[in-house]
């Protein structure tokens, strides 16, 4: 029981770790990807139209991917280089792209009589990995993104901390004006990780619809990208931090997901588990005391003179 | 009239007119002319004083959530969680008119459910302004994330406590007509309530612009140590803040519940919190721009409703989440070239002097 629990925490961390990731890498430039709900919302849709009309995983997922670039790439443009208020621009952008979804989705299908499905990304166990006791089936009988998700995080650390990109990046959310002097475009920076933000929000989004469930609902996402968008702070901005934090919430939703199935154990109402990991980040917001803001985190960039 | 006030008139239309045209253009993807049902859907909103009647019914709930983002706003704190606050004003007014009808006379209950709204809001409100005030609490996060405590509650409360007295839905009993918002214009569905909403966004104005207290808050707004400094205590401010802020989302919860649909269902108005920040950014988080907004919101939606029911187009009705969508981001695109205009103007008039 306690492995089958572990597994599902690391499947349910897989979207939570793509989102968390990169917003941390964005908002170590200086800004804040608070598109991110609308960027996990279309790269779900976007995978799953991809893969329901092509019938390729790896369609879907290059669908997904550019859907939630698309997004970004929006974002980037009015946030960034219109240098309007990130916020703002973010909620405005998770509204439209709710309703383009849905929109889309009424177009392209209609109203089906009963919910379009896909079959779920297939498990792949790794052969010999697999079959050791305990670890086997908790870290290698996932599916191809959760095996995606382990190469992502030593890189982007290694990125981050170990490369001359990863200093300027962190420069540039520091001290803007030293990059800009070193002959580096502050707004290409931070263009550019918003665009990869895009990606990696695309195929969070692509795992909850292609990668889980094999289906579509406008309130799919519900949240999560927020939560990853919250992991970012509560990790303190860091690479591990963020793991740490989505390995927390993963474990809280695995959690919800079991005591809901057996139906609250009779004492607690199902609501209190859908609550949870709401309430988990309210209570970590609130008992988290040093932070390590990026110094221009939010702040856009304009040349003097 | 000044440049900068014809700058404002002038690309807001644009952008609101881009917004309709984008989403026009996406109308062509189901082989519907936009020209047609946006036109059709614009006689009837003209020319029907009920479907008139309900471009200012569906204004009002969104005059308070906008306020509501607005008034934080100018503290430069983020409440994005007028949602949950709104969701509390519901369930609170439900509870509260499903008590005390029959009990006490219409205009007293219609009172005291307006101030218990106003209190239920303003406690979330409060609390996450505590947070911020004694934790450092990040307000964006807490308030975001207690609009899906709040859902989730609301979710429980009608399955539990609130179900109807049939048992049959998650959803309360209907209130009856002694606890029913009174109507503003005999065949309409418009109440009293868009009145209170316009008073109450005259008041947030003068509250803001003409006491000390809204003076402490834009002043902790525009610079909190400065504030500081001068001896206003920013950390009550943000309590304070945020208590109205929540409030007034709460009161939306009233004017719905009493005013509207007379009960509590399940998903009850999901898009009232995040429209809300739409239009106070439409209208410069100004209390008086948001009124105007507002009812361009409550047309939209009433618009989007309409063409969804012509008979022969198929017009689905998330067309209203994009043309909400889409009028935002170009409002928001217009902020960039009304200070581009602005600039310009400032570089002739130097460019003048010097000559």
């Amino acid at each position: 029981m306690l492995i089958s629990l572990l597994a599902r925490a690391l499947t349910m961390s897989t979207p939570l770790l793509f989102g968390s990731l990169s917003e941390v890498i964005a908002e170590r430039s200086g800004v804040m990807v608070t598109a991110i709900e609308g960027i996990f919302l279309i790269g779900a849709w976007g995978g799953f139209v991809g893969t329901y009309v092509s019938g390729s995983y790896t369609i879907g997922m290059i669908v997904a991917m550019i859907s939630g670039i698309i997004v970004a790439a929006i974002y980037g443009i009015v946030a960034i280089f219109m240098k309007q208020h990130q916020v703002v621009t973010g909620t405005a952008l998770n509204i439209l792209v709710a309703g383009f979804c849905t929109y889309f989705q009424r177009v392209l299908f209609g109203v089906p009589t009963s919910p379009l499905k896909i079959t779920p990304l297939p498990k792949l166990p790794i052969p010999l990995l697999s079959d050791i006791p305990v670890l086997g089936p908790i870290f290698f009988q996932q599916n191809i993104l959760t095996y995606i998700v382990y190469l992502v995080i030593p890189i982007s650390y290694f990125v981050l901390y170990k490369t001359s990109l990863g200093l300027t990046i962190r420069s540039t959310g520091e001290n803007p004006e030293a990059v800009d002097v070193a002959g580096i475009n502050v707004n290409k920076v931070r263009f550019s990780v918003v665009l990869f933000a895009g990606l990696m929000g695309g195929l969070a989004g692509a795992f909850y619809s292609v990668g889980y469930l094999g289906m579509f609902s406008a309130n799919i996402i519900g949240g999560r990208g927020w939560i990853a968008f919250a992991i970012c702070f509560l990790g303190n901005w860091h690479p591990i931090g963020a793991v740490i934090g989505t390995l927390i919430f993963g474990f809280t939703e695995a959690i919800a997901i079991y005591m809901q199935s057996i139906g609250g154990g009779g004492y607690f109402p199902n609501e209190l588990f859908i609550a949870l990991p709401y309430i988990l980040t309210i209570v970590l917001t609130v008992s988290r005391k040093t932070f390590n803001v990026p110094a221009q985190l939010g702040i856009s960039y304009s040349k003097e003179g | 009239m000044n440049a900068k006030l014809r700058d404002l008139i002038i690309t807001n239309f644009l952008a609101v007119f881009l917004g309709l045209l984008a989403s026009g253009i996406l109308l062509l993807f189901i082989d519907i002319n936009p020209l047609t049902v946006f036109g059709a859907a614009l006689k009837i909103i003209l020319t029907d004083k009920y479907t008139m009647g309900d471009v200012f019914l569906k204004a009002t709930p969104l005059i308070f959530t906008a306020l509501a983002f607005a008034f934080t706003f100018k503290a430069n704190l983020f409440n994005i969680g007028a949602q949950g606050q709104f969701y509390m004003g519901a369930i609170v007014a439900v509870a509260v008119s499903l008590q005390l009808q029959g009990v006490v006379s219409q205009p007293v209950l219609l009172i005291i459910v307006c101030l218990a709204t106003f209190a239920g809001g303003g406690l979330i409100g409060g609390l996450i302004g505590f947070l911020k005030a004694r934790f450092n609490a990040n307000e964006f996060l807490v308030s975001m994330m207690s609009t899906y405590v709040m859902a989730a509650l609301m979710n429980y409360l009608l399955r539990t406590f609130l179900k109807e007295a049939k048992g049959e839905y998650p959803q309360t009993d209907s209130i009856t007509r002694t606890a029913w918002i009174p109507t503003l214009l005999k065949g309409t569905r418009l109440h009293v309530g868009f009145i209170l909403a316009v008073l109450v966004a005259i008041g947030i104005w003068i509250l803001l612009y003409k006491t000390p207290l809204g003076y402490r808050i834009r002043a902790v707004g525009s610079n909190a140590s400065a504030a500081e400094m001068s001896g206003i205590q920013s950390k009550k401010i943000y309590i304070i803040a945020f208590f109205i802020s929540g409030a007034l989302a709460g009161m939306a919860g009233f004017t719905e519940v009493n005013g509207v649909q007379h009960m509590l269902i399940q998903d009850f108005n999901t898009g009232i919190g995040a429209s809300g920040i739409g239009i106070a950014i439409l209208a410069n988080a100004n209390p008086i721009g948001i009124i105007f907004a507002s009812i361009l919101f409550g047309g939209l939606s009433v618009m989007g409703n309409l063409m969804g029911r012509m008979p022969g187009v198929n017009v689905p009705s998330s067309l209203i989440d994009l043309m909400q969508g889409f009028v935002m981001l170009f409002v928001i695109i217009s902020y960039f070239f009304r200070t581009y205009l602005e600039n310009r103007r400032e570089k002739l008039k130097l460019q003048k002097g010097v000559k």
